[in-house]
Parts: C-alpha cells; structure tokens; sequence
C-alpha cells in the first residue's frame, strides 16, 4: 500500500506527512506525531479515552482513518492548555479532584469542552448525558460532574476565577485540608506518559501469540517461519527461560509462557520483537503450534470432586486454597437458635476495566542491569520473582513503576513483564509491548466467581447464635492471589458481628477458566454480599430494623474477631449511626416498605433518568402505558 | 405506577494493609536546598491521590507547604522498599513511613538551629516554610535554615522504616483460623436509595449515603473520591457487570458486550467521613481505597428488596433477573392467593 500525504491543521499548526493508510487518526497522533495525550482505551469508540476535535465536532479517532482527516482541522488534548496554562475547565478538573488515575481524563476534558461549547449553561443531568459516552473507572463521575459545574460557573461569571485556586494552608495545617492533587495539572492536560506513551531509540514491538485452548498439551512449536521474516528480531517460548520459570504472589505456579501445556483461553504461548508492531502480528501469526487436547474442567465443584480434570500436578485436588475459620461449636449453636436461615448466593466475574490497558517497555541497561517499565503495583515483588526466571542476582534486575492508569489489584501479577525481559535480553534493545482492550480482558485476571452457602441461626431478640459459610471460589488456570483473596474472604466472611460460634470455610479452585487475582475488596465483598443480604432477611423475619439487628451484635470496643484478636476502638456504632442520621432513615423492618417510606426522594438523592439510558426501551413502554 | 423506590443498609469492615502477614515499608526525607522537601520511597500513585497525601504529610511534618514537597519517582534500584500499591494500606503504610522519616530529617535539621540559637531543641516550631524558635526573635525560613545546617556539615536528611505487629492465622489442616490478622481495622455502612421499574426490571441506583471510619482523613475530597469510585464500581457489578465464559471463551472481550458503569448510571454520593485514629501508627491514619466497595452491593439488593420484595441472590441483578423474579413473586402469591380462596 502506498502512504498517503496528508494535509491537515493540527494543534494550530500545518502539517504535511506521509501517513500508512491503514492508520486511525489516533495512531497517526499518537506514533507518528508523538501528541500521545489522548489515549487508546478501547480501539472501538465505546471508552471516549481518544476523544478529539475534527473541524470542531468531538469526534472518537480510533474510529476515524487518517485519510478522513485530510484538509481538517484537529485539535488534540495537547492544544487546550496554551503554553502549560491550563484552561479553565482544566483547572476546574484539578480543583475539584476530578482526575484520580488520569488514563480516562484526557478525553472526558474534551468531551466536557464540547459539551459547554454546545451550551455554556448546561445543568448537571445535560452534563451527565454529554459525558455519556466517556467512561471512566476510577471516580464514579461524580467529581467529573462538580468540575464541569465548577466551571461553567466560572465561565458565565457566577463564580469568580479564585474559586478554581487551591485551598489555603496558610495556617500550616496541612492535613485534613483537600489540596489539589499534585498529579493532577498533568493528567489533565495528557503530559503525563504512561507505559504506552512511553518511547525509545530503537525500541522494538512486541505481540504476543495465545492459546486458542483451555486446556491442551504442547506437542511443539515451530518458529522459523516468523523467525526468517523481515523485521524480527526475536521470537521466545517458554524454553527461552534462563532460571527457574514461575511467578504468582502465593504460589509461583505460573510460567512466563505456557510450559508444556496450556490452562486456559488466552495464555500467552510465545512473543515477537520486531521493528513495527504490525510486522511482529504477522510474525504471531506464523508461529506453528501443535496442540494434543486434554479434558478441560470449567466448574470449580465439578473441578473438586475425585476423577475431575487436574490443572497442576501439584494439587491433585485442584484445591489453591482452603481457608478455615472455626469459633465455639456451631452445631450446638443452631440447635440452641429459635431460627435458622439458610441460603445461597453467587457473584460472577468481573473485569478490573481499568482504562489503561497493560504496557510495558524493557531494556538492559549500560550496567547489565534488566529494567523493566511498567504500571505494577508490586514493583518489589515482581524484581524478586524476575531475578529467579531470569538467573541473576537482584541487584540486576530493576523495576521501575509507570503511572498506573487503574489497577484495582489488576495490575498486582506479573503477567507479561516477564516476556519483555526476557525479549530485552535477547535483543539487546529497549521493547514495548502494548495490550489491545480485547487481550488485556481475555488475559488477565478477574474477580474470583463465588458461590457461597450460609446458614444464621438467630434468637428471637435478634442476637446471632450460629454462622457457618462455605464458599467456592473459581480461582481459574493459575493461583495468583487466589490464596490471599481466601484468606481475607474468610477473615472477614461473619462481618464486624459478635458471634459464638463460627464455621468458615472458603475454597480457591483451579479450573481452566480465565484465571481470578486480586481485586479491588479482596474476596471481602463476596462473603459480605451474603452475610449482609442474610442480616436484612433475618431482620424481616424477626420484625425488626436493619440497623436495629446490626446494633444487637456489632462489635464494640474491646471485641474478640472470628480469629481471636482483641480489638480496640470499634467504630462501627459510629458509621451505623452516622449513615442513619445523614440519610435521615425511616425506622421499621425490611418487609417491602418501598413507596411508603417517609424519608424517599431528599434534596441528596439525584433524579431518577429519563432519557438517554441504555434501557430507553422501558420508558416509552412506560409512557404507553 | 411502573417505577417503584426503596432502601436498604449495609454494614461492613475492613483491615487495613497486608492480610496476615508482617507489613513493612521506608522512606528516606531531605529538606533541600531553598528550603523544599524531597521524599523518596518505593511506591506511587495508582489514582488514589497517595503522592498527593504524602506531599501533604511531608509537609505537615517538616513545616513547608505541600507544593515544596519532590516525590522521587519509585524504582526498585533507586527508592527504598515499600512494597505494593495494594491492600488498602498506602495512607497506613507509606504516610505513616514518611511522616517518621521527616520527623527525622526536621529533628536533624532543629538541632543544628538549636545549637546555633543556643535554646532548647522543644522551643522550635516549624511551619509554612519557616523555622522559630518559641519567645525569641528567632524566625528565618527553611531554605535558610538548609543553608546554615550546611554550613555546618550537616545534610538534613531522615529515614525510617515501619512495620505492623502482625501475624498469620491458624489456616493449616486442623487450624482454626485464629490469629491478628490487622493492627487496624475500618468499620462502615451505607444506605442505598434505588428505583425499580417494574416494565423494564431496570433498577436505578439514586443515591447513597456512605459512613466509614479512615481513621484521619489527610485529604477529605480524596477520601470522598474513593468512596464515590468505590460505589460505582460496586455498582457495576451488582446490577451490570458480567464477564461471560463458555467453554474457557469469552463472550465479553469488549466494552461492547463488557458493559460498565458510565455516567447516567451514577447516584449521587453523600460521603460522611468518620475518624477514628489508628492508635499504633504516628499519624491516626487508617484505609479506606477497598472498604468503600464492601456494603454498596448488599445495600442495593435490600434496597431492591425493599421496592418491589423480590431478592436477587445471584449477581449481576439484571433487568432480565429482576423481570423473572417479579413474575415467580407474582406466580406464588397468585397461587397461595387461590389457595386461601380454596
Ligand atoms: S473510544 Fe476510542 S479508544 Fe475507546
Ligand atoms: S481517572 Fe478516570 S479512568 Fe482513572
């Protein structure tokens, strides 16, 4: 294919280029013209995170090819702030705390621009719905929200411009005062580079080629073909690894690349450096991989019961990890209650979603030094585990953290780093390696699934006598934090309840699912969905308020936990009465009071939506109605 | 009426930092040069707003304002040890870290100034980037003060490192749990106001009010922001979110399909922040990045509960779930309806 020469206006400056045609406007900005503010969240128009203005009108330049742009006028993130002087809405952003991670900032600064250009006196529900198509996973909007209002108001001159400074500390009390957020002016104005902005001299491109199977035995691999191509520089397999391959935070059950088998749909199998990303894709594509099928098990109690599938030799069970917390005698306990409950819930998996997608880049530096560059929450963790795949000492390896945009525990596991330091020291050149959305969400973890059963046995007065859970978590191809998350779930499975006796049981299974890690909440929100949606069916069936049942067992000062540990102060008398009184709560039983509630629809509780939902279909039913 | 509204609570805790094991981290602090302070330690921002928090605390410390405070980027070969950006612990860990290694770097740069102003080292006071000593005309700035300690050979520098009296649990064959899995644990509760259309099964979370316990709020608009993204995340998976396997293949590898919460799906956060100060660390400061998801998901499903009296017990509460359990509501109350009439 020929490159086009395109002519356009950009950032207020002529640009004349030759441009691959096969580009979206985003790759031209983002690799040709380094303006890497904006950024690539999804590369499908449903994040928002690459948000532009083409001749004006915001427009998604993952969606856009670059011939499209031809005579335009583009004005990326780059362009708002003038010579580092934020604009007002920027500033708004920085003030209010709108920016927590930054990846999703960029393009919801656009698209609030364009929605106060459309109109200056938008309120916050127009505002909400012409932010509609920007997502983002850090803040929950509502400081997105304020900004905008901030600034509009400041705008139209109902707030004068000293309303966007900082907060005054003149009094040297420092904290407990909401300062602006020091990382924020370059969030907000996409100066900050993350991984995948991130380049270097003679950087290579790495593509990774993955399992199409859940759970298969590797006959072989055969890379010439991708090897002899035009611009590889190296291709690696599990049996480039130097040391001892495995890594995981508990258990190092987890290979750099698939060894001997793969586990699960998605593992990585080999890795590509070549000059350009595109020719390390066709390399991917050239690797031949034989596979010899084996069983795969996708249920964890399918997965426990004798004669099921194995994933690791190691664990015959197929049990990561079982957690037991064990208090009095809970058995005595129901017989001793006027009423026992029981029940089962379930959670699925959930993605982390965080918008920035894995990146990292790896060199070997003048000193044989292996760095590897990359958004990790684990920094320490992961250098210790590198030295060993890699045989060196640790004072060789470095791990340098990128601003991380959103982790949420996703980014805890050292899933890929290991690939580019191994392709470092292969090539002896700086290499990057960039997830698409779709490989970062069939990769990586997930929230563990759970399915949980729970019997209460209660007395009539409400006191809980008995508590016994059993929890089954899918845990999926490898262990990561599978054996943390148990744990934690277990610890905190009865809630901040005084309870006699106590039975725990929390199991992590292996299967050749997506593997589960750690999470945001741990393995503490399964349990606590249960044994909080458990309280409030008890509380009906005793008659009595949800905040009532919890106040008869809190925990006070001085309470023993389900593990033995003396507390000291307890503050959850505190929030009971502090989350009551704010939301001026209406005593009485959970027993579907609903629409004769008295304390419904306050001035703190935003308006229902009306339009523009997703599911705009059940209003007009409703409006037929 | 299509749409009906309800509330329902929930309560929860949480522990902060590493679960049963020994949590440690360092920092290093220097009050440089002009009087600015520099702190270094192994661990940065993941979105929370911890440089943030440990600008501040820096500066609480030390006497300068927070935007005279340099946070060395973390790199295993260049910043000392502080583990991960995780477990809810950095305000615990890293802020409670930083706050002793600049106590150190001010108590090295106080006993220079002592010496030199021949009082006591408990009469200097520092703040908003001074330097004084109590009931004299003592006052100079901090980057003047730097300067005087250098002249003398001093480079006002601390350390420290900090670590929790922990331990592991009994969770062996046989064990039965028991063990101090946290030195501070956080409490809270939230309320939950949603609507249910009855047309759709289309539930809408309006608001929630949220009551934790941070132990000391450094900086309470980045508390309410972690509450406000906690929620919403919360949300996401009580009622939409949904990663689909079949046979190990997913059905969701995009935002198409992967459905998130975006901006029309938010309720309004009304954040009480509640301080109870961890007694152990130098600071009071506890957690609150994972506790502010645990009660909003129970919370919602009591508030489903409340508004049209069916219970989801498997997650995501989809229209189409709340839907079937409307209609199986319907069905037995028809049929014991018959019965009674029988
Ligand atoms: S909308 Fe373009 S990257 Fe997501
Ligand atoms: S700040 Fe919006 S995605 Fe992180």
């Amino acid at each position: 294919m020929v490159d086009i020469r395109l002519n356009a206006t950009i950032n207020g400056r002529k640009v004349s280029r030759d441009a691959k045609p096969h580009l979206r406007l985003l790759d031209f900005l983002r690799d040709d013209l380094n303006l890497t503010g904006n950024k690539e969240g999804c590369g499908a128009g449903e994040c928002g995170t690459c948000s532009v203005f083409v001749d004006g009108m915001l427009v998604k330049s993952c969606l856009m090819p670059v011939a499209k742009a031809q005579g335009a006028t583009v004005d990326t993130i780059e362009s708002l702030a003038k010579s580092g002087e934020l604009s007002v809405l920027q500033k708004a952003f920085h003030k209010a705390g709108a920016s927590q991670c930054g990846y999703c900032i960029p393009g919801m600064v656009m698209a609030a621009t364009a929605a106060l250009r459309a109109n200056p006196f938008a309120d916050r529900e127009e505002i909400k719905e012409r932010l509609g198509g920007n997502i983002c996973r850090c803040t929950g909007y509502q400081k997105i929200f304020d900004a905008v209002e901030l600034a509009r108001d400041v705008q139209n001159g109902r707030l004068p411009a000293t309303a966007l400074l900082e907060t005054d500390t003149a009094d040297g009390d420092v904290i407990g005062k909401s300062v602006r957020r020091i990382d924020a002016p370059s969030k907000v104005s996409g100066r900050l580079k993350y991984a995948g902005d991130m380049i270097m001299p003679g950087m290579l491109h790495v593509q990774v080629l993955r399992s199409p199977h859940a759970h298969a035995r590797i006959v072989s691999i055969d890379t010439s073909a991708a090897l002899a191509m035009e611009g590889v520089e190296s291709v690696i397999t599990s049996a480039d690894v130097p040391g001892k391959d495995g890594f995981g935070v508990f258990v190092h059950d987890q290979p750099v690349m698939a060894h001997d088998k793969v586990r699960y749909v998605g593992e990585a199998v080999a890795a590509v450096a070549a000059e350009d990303a595109l020719t390390a894709k066709r390399a991917v594509a050239a690797i031949k991989v034989v596979y010899e099928q084996l069983t795969p098990v996708f249920d964890p109690d399918v997965a426990m019961r004798e004669g099921a599938a194995v994933v690791h030799d190691y664990a015959p069970d197929n049990i990561t990890k079982h957690i037991p917390i064990r208090v009095g005698d809970v058995e005595a306990g129901f017989a001793e209650s006027d009423l026992v409950i029981e029940e089962n819930y379930s959670t699925q998996a959930i993605e982390h979603a965080y918008l920035e997608p894995e990146a990292g880049l790896a060199y070997v530096d003048h000193d044989d030094v292996v760095t590897v560059v990359s958004p990790s929450q684990n920094i320490t963790h992961h250098r210790h585990m590198l030295a060993r795949i890699i045989a060196k000492p640790i004072s060789k390896v470095r791990f340098v953290m990128s601003p991380v945009g959103g982790g949420f525990g996703g980014k805890e596991d050292m899933i890929y780093q290991g690939m580019l330091a191994l392709l470092a020291m292969k090539t002896m050149r700086p290499v990057r390696l960039v997830y698409t959305r779709e490989e970062s969400i069939i990769s990586t973890a997930k929230r563990h699934p759970s399915r949980t059963n729970l019997r209460m046995g209660v007395m009539h007065d409400g006191r809980i006598k008995a508590l016994a859970m059993r929890m089954v978590c899918d845990g999926g191809a490898y262990g990561l934090s599978t054996e943390g998350v148990m744990r934690k779930a277990a610890i905190l499975a009865a809630g901040p309840y005084s309870i006699p006796n106590v039975r725990i049981d929390t199991y992590g299974i292996y299967t050749n699912n997506t593997p589960s890690g750690a999470f945001r909440s741990f393995g503490a929100l399964q349990t606590q969905f249960a044994t909080e949606s458990h309280l409030d069916i008890i509380a009906e069936r005793l008659g009595l308020d949800p905040f009532e049942i919890r106040r008869i067992n809190a925990m006070r000062d001085g309470a023993t936990t389900h593990t033995k540990q003396t507390l000291g102060s307890v503050s959850l008398m505190r929030a009971l009465e502090a989350a009551e009184q704010a939301s001026g709560w209406e005593a009485g039983a959970p027993a579907v009071r609903g629409e004769t509630r008295g304390d419904l629809g306050h001035d703190d509780v935003r308006p229902s939506v009306t339009l523009g939902t997703r599911f705009a279909a059940g209003d007009t039913q409703e409006a037929a109605e | 009426m299509a749409r009906k509204r309800g509330r329902g609570m929930a309560a929860c805790w949480y522990g902060i930092a590493r679960t049963a094991t020994i949590d440690r981290a360092a920092a290093w602090a220097e009050i440089d040069d002009g009087g600015s302070a520099k702190i270094v330690t192994g661990v940065t921002e993941i979105g929370e707003g911890i440089l943030t928090v440990l600008a501040q605390i820096a500066a609480h410390e030390i006497g300068v304002k927070p935007e005279h405070v340099v946070i060395g980027d973390n790199d295993t070969a260049r910043a000392p040890e502080a583990a991960h950006a995780g477990a809810s612990r950095q305000t615990y860990m890293i802020g409670n870290v930083v706050a002793l290694a600049s106590r150190e770097a001010r108590k090295r740069l106080v006993g220079v100034m002592a010496e030199m102003w021949d009082v006591a080292a408990e009469t200097i006071r520092t703040g908003n980037g001074e330097i004084w000593a109590e009931n004299t005309n003592h006052r100079i700035t901090m980057g003047e003060a730097v300067a005087c300690a250098k002249n003398r050979g001093v480079v006002p520098v601390g350390s420290a490192t900090f670590g929790t009296d922990t331990t592991g649990i009994q969770d062996g064959k046989g064990g039965d749990g028991s063990g101090r899995p946290w030195q501070a644990y956080v409490f809270g509760c939230q309320v939950a106001e949603v609507e249910v259309d009855t047309v759709t099964g289309e539930v809408q979370v309006l608001a929630v009010w949220a009551a934790h316990d941070v132990g000391r709020a450094v900086n309470p608009q980045g508390v309410e922001g972690q509450i406000e993204g906690g929620i919403v995340q919360a949300i996401g998976q009580g009622l939409m979110e949904d990663y689909q396997l079949k046979d190990g293949h997913t059905s969701t590898s995009g935002f198409a399909k992967y459905i998130l919460p975006t901006s029309l799906d938010v309720p309004r956060v009304n954040s009480i922040i509640i301080e109870d100060p961890d007694p152990i660390g130098p600071l009071g400061v506890k957690g609150i990045g994972e506790p502010a998801m645990v009660p909003t998901i129970p919370a919602v499903m009591n508030a489903i509960y409340d508004a049209v009296g069916v219970r989801v017990f498997d997650l995501p509460a989809t229209p189409e779930k709340i839907l079937l359990a409307m209609r199986e509501k319907a069905r037995r109350e028809a049929a014991m309806a018959m019965q009674a009439a029988e």
